[in-house]
């Protein structure tokens, strides 16, 4: 028991001393690069912006007592969206900021980004004389033509752009870590399969696709036709009964097995499928495949625009983990699992797949910020967004209607090349702290 | 080498059978009837007309169907549900064969489906035949009622909606009316009497299809094959044959293949015609791009390597990178509001803020050069910044690269100038990385490109691409979608093949 104990104390110092573990290495090495490192602060900053964009720009009071009642409504109205509440009779439908309240504290910036404020509308500048009580209701950053606070804009801006970043790079993520991983651990040769197992396959794929989506294809287009979000609800239902139906001829298979000559092992050369497909989706230019979507789909939004860049984003991370595990695949540990006995899929998923991830951090980082880059251009060119969101692309886009406001022109642009640049930088310096490694 | 490029052109074809195949779903998603669209607002869409302007307008869309060879059916072959006919290409409306496709997934009969809808044909026939003109006002309501809703039939397949339209006609079909016959006597009839059988029949075909509902064929899968006459082969191929005369007059196609991609929506000219002016402009645009972005980033990634680590160094690798990230779009509008108005100081007011200058036969040569040149100052300073940055970074760490080798070690060590090793030895080699890279500038002359020209309004490909998403122009933009695909595997292949000129050590033939 005492010796016991001692040993683990031992271990434990070891690995506090010098923890030289692969990911403790590139933290260090990440460390070093002073400019990653705070871009890196930065990114946090944003996605806090983002996040708490309704308590730092409202045209709600984030607390008041109104007629002897206290509220918070910011918080009420996130219930108000789900239905939970509603407003009572003295609140629905009123201009927050000319009530009589009791007491009363509004957001930082007292103006949502939608609403227009009539006494400074057609363009205010930022230094010139707005019509306003005190310096607690200033337009910061100026107004547009119908008086949106320019500054309110830009906040929940970020949560949009942050919004793309992450929806489209984890859809990229998933679909580039599983088909890399799946091309560089079996290469052209590892993966053999019984030839049963393989016919069954083939028959069963577009059996199992006409049952999933062509027996379900008006209700996918009935939700296609209601929003975007139910059209991938609905589509995900019918990805999971494609997968489920897939299960059947797999389960069949292990009958087939017994057959001596339907047990004839057959190799998939999944290398070539992969790589095959990634120069395909390689050779779309993305950017004309959203324009031309979003003509073709009669309510474009941007969930739509994230989605698709998910979908096409995906080949350099798949080529990135690809070449990982082709060198991962031969180093000592996955023998040893596989010495072990341990099944093909516990070993991709649990020893193989995880050792590899880390190059994907870089992908992801410049992933994003050119995602972000993308989506504010089809804002900007007023492609795929409805109009009551409010993004960065499209408040920079409202300066060229007005030359002389070049309050619109500066900040959202800055606001996108800022986001944009930290991304990079983050990417840059993951390079850096990752490559020595991958260098040996 | 040769054997390795037959190989990569072999590789071409699934992919491009792949790009084609995604095009040409979009566009058939695309929503509209095509035909319709080219009819400009559908002569034959109205069902109030006269029975000749109808009759006119059918088959005005018949024969355009025919040319568009939108009559065929779709692909080579199709995997649908037991219950589809098919035959059901055949239906010339795509409205109307969108409706049925939803009645036969709803009642799984397309016997019962297709006795509705053609009692529903039959009675719109009969509506249309009926000419008389001494009707009064009752009457000619009621007829117009009779007309409208029969219409609605065909586009519609929501029970509710049918059943109202199926009684709004019987009760229009037996609507009674009083005419004068002479003076003092009047008569009752009945003016629409004569559609009772149609309408009747329509009813009962309605009734049956509702009673014998057999949604189990809809789980049945079925394969039809069609043959090399489908539209995704006359798309691609055309329908005039290759070789010999074409002795078919309503066989107009050509097919991609041949430089046919059809026309465009809006004024009917063919699309070739529409781009190959757009594409002399981002031809002319690029070269001149291309010759500026090598002329200037080369020199300074060699220098910014050779004085690695110096301040100069990290100052501009870093601006650099910031620029390499500055949105090429937020420069142009700055450029925009800046320096093509007065509102900032006529000093500032420099520029044109769109078009690209003087054209016609009225100018000279150098003189619309010279205009051209000035209205595309700063459209290609914008275009110009990120390849700069990107390049001149690609240069830098190119020429690290070889800087690090032996043998540059070796000729320094044995004496040699930095100047001589640098440029003679280093820099020669560090090129390789840099010449493949203009492959991959093919493509991105296209799509790179779209929002700066959208702002300068540049007409060139990438301001072409944007004009054809916002009116819907859907074979203006396919064909541009397919070029832009089929210039990235070029470029992609000719980088491969490049790298192996220039980099003798490159084995391409050779697994690695």
């Amino acid at each position: 028991m005492a010796t016991n104990n001692t040993s683990n104390n031992t271990s434990r110092e070891i690995s506090t001393q010098a923890d030289q573990s692969y990911w403790a290495i590139v933290k260090r090495q990440f460390k070093k690069n002073k400019l990653a490192v705070w871009s890196l602060r930065i990114i946090i900053l944003i996605i806090t912006v983002g996040l708490l964009a309704d308590f730092l720009a409202n045209d709600k009071p984030l607390y008041c007592s109104y007629k002897g009642n206290t509220y918070f409504p910011v918080i009420k109205e996130y219930a108000i969206d789900m239905h939970l509440s509603k407003w009572p009779e003295e609140l629905n439908n009123v201009v927050w900021k000319d009530l009589k309240y009791d007491a009363v504290v509004f957001a930082p910036i007292p103006y949502a980004p939608e609403k227009t404020d009539d006494k400074n509308n057609d363009y205010k500048s930022p230094m010139g004389s707005q019509e306003i009580v005190s310096t607690r209701w200033r337009h910061w950053l100026g107004t547009d033509q119908l008086g949106r606070d320019l500054l309110s804009g830009l906040i929940h801006g970020t949560r949009i752009a942050m919004l793309v970043g992450v929806v489209s790079m984890s859809i990229a993520s998933v679909i580039g870590i599983l088909l890399g991983s799946l091309a560089g651990y079996y290469g052209d040769e590892k993966l053999k399969i019984s030839l049963a197992r393989l016919i069954l396959n083939i028959i069963g794929v577009p059996l199992a696709m006409f049952y999933a989506f062509n027996t379900r294809g008006y209700i996918l287009e009935d939700a296609l036709a209601d929003s975007f979000g139910s059209f991938c609800f609905s589509f995900l239902v019918s990805f999971f009964f494609f997968l489920i139906l897939m299960l059947i001829p797999n389960i069949i298979t292990i009958g087939l097995k017994k057959i001596p000559f339907l047990d004839k092992k057959v190799t998939i050369p999944v290398d070539i499928l992969i790589s095959r497909m990634i120069e395909v989706i390689m050779s779309i230019p993305t950017l004309l495949l959203i324009l031309s979507i979003c003509a073709i789909v009669s309510k474009p939004s941007i969930m739509l625009i994230m989605v698709i860049i998910g979908l096409t984003g995906w080949t350099g991370i798949a080529k990135l983990i690809r070449g990982e595990l082709l060198k991962v695949r031969s180093l000592e540990f996955i023998e040893a699992a596989q010495s072990l006995g341990y099944s093909e899929a516990r070993i991709l998923f649990k020893h193989a797949i995880p050792n590899s991830l880390t190059p994907v951090l870089i992908s992801i980082a410049f992933g994003v910020a050119g995602a972000i880059l993308a989506e504010s251009s089809l804002s900007f060119l007023g492609i795929g967004t409805q109009a009551d969101v409010i993004t960065w692309g499209k408040l920079l886009s409202s300066a060229r209607e007005y030359a002389p406001a070049w309050w619109l022109a500066i900040f959202p642009g800055f606001a996108i090349f800022v986001t944009v640049t930290i991304f990079n930088f983050v990417g840059e310096g993951l390079t850096d702290a990752i490559d020595p490694r991958l260098k040996q | 080498m040769f054997k390795y490029v037959l190989k990569r052109l072999l590789y071409f074809v699934p992919t491009f059978i792949v790009i084609s195949l995604i095009t040409f779903m979009l566009g058939q998603m695309a929503p509209g009837d095509p035909v319709e669209l080219k009819l400009k607002g559908g002569m034959g869409g109205s069902a109030n007309g006269q029975s000749s302007e109808k009759m006119a307008g059918e088959k005005a869309y018949m024969e355009l169907s025919e040319k568009l060879g939108k009559n065929l059916p779709a692909f080579y072959f199709s995997i649908t549900s037991a219950a589809y006919p098919d035959t059901l290409y055949k239906i010339p409306r795509q409205n109307e064969r969108k409706n049925l496709d939803r009645l036969i997934s709803m009642y799984g009969n397309w016997n019962n489906v297709a006795d509705y809808y053609k009692n529903a044909k039959l009675l719109e026939q009969k509506l249309f035949q009926f000419s008389n003109t001494s009707l009064d006002e009752a009457s000619y309501e009621k007829l117009k009622a009779l007309r409208d809703n029969n219409s609605e039939l065909f586009i519609n397949y929501d029970k509710v909606k049918i059943s109202e339209s199926l009684k709004t006609i019987q009760a229009a079909a037996i609507h009674t009316t009083t005419i004068k016959t002479d003076s003092t006597h009047t008569k009752t009839i009945q003016p629409f009497i004569f559609a009772l059988p149609e309408v009747n029949n329509l009813v009962a075909s309605y009734t049956k299809m509702n009673t014998e509902i057999n949604t189990s064929n809809n789980y049945k899968p079925a394969f039809h094959w069609f043959g090399l006459n489908n539209q995704y082969h006359r798309w691609l191929f055309g329908d005039v044959p290759w070789f010999g005369k074409n002795d078919n007059p309503s066989k107009v196609s050509k097919g991609f293949f041949r430089g046919d991609f059809g026309n465009s929506i809006l004024d009917n000219r063919p699309v070739a015609s529409i781009l190959i002016e757009a594409v002399k402009l981002t031809l002319l645009i690029n070269f001149f791009e291309f010759f500026l972005i090598y002329l200037i980033a080369i020199p300074l990634g060699v220098s910014l390597a050779v004085k690695k680590g110096t301040s100069y160094d990290r100052i501009v690798t870093t601006l650099n990178f910031m620029l390499y990230s500055l949105p090429a779009f937020w420069i142009a509008t700055m450029c925009i509001i800046f320096f093509t108005n007065p509102y900032y100081g006529e000093a500032l007011n420099l520029f044109p803020d769109h078009g690209i200058g003087k054209t016609g036969a009225d100018f000279g040569f150098w003189e619309k050069a010279v205009d051209r040149a000035y209205h595309l100052i700063l459209p290609m300073f914008c275009m110009l910044l990120g390849a700069f940055a990107f390049i001149s970074r690609m240069m830098r760490g190119s020429m690290l690269n070889v800087i690090r080798q032996d043998y540059i070690r070796t000729a320094f060590a044995k004496g040699l100038e930095p100047r001589k090793v640098f440029w003679k030895h280093a820099f020669r080699n560090s090129l390789i990385p840099i010449i493949t890279m203009f492959a991959s500038f093919l493509p991105a002359m296209i799509s790179g490109a779209v929002i700066i020209e959208y702002i300068f309004t540049i007409p060139a490909m990438g301001r072409i691409s944007y004009e054809s998403v916002v009116a819907r122009n859907f074979p203006v933009l396919f064909t541009i979608l397919m070029f832009a695909a089929i210039l990235t595997m070029l470029g992609n292949l000719l980088a491969d093949i490049l790298y192996g000129f220039v980099d003798p050590r490159i084995s391409l033939t050779k697994k690695a």
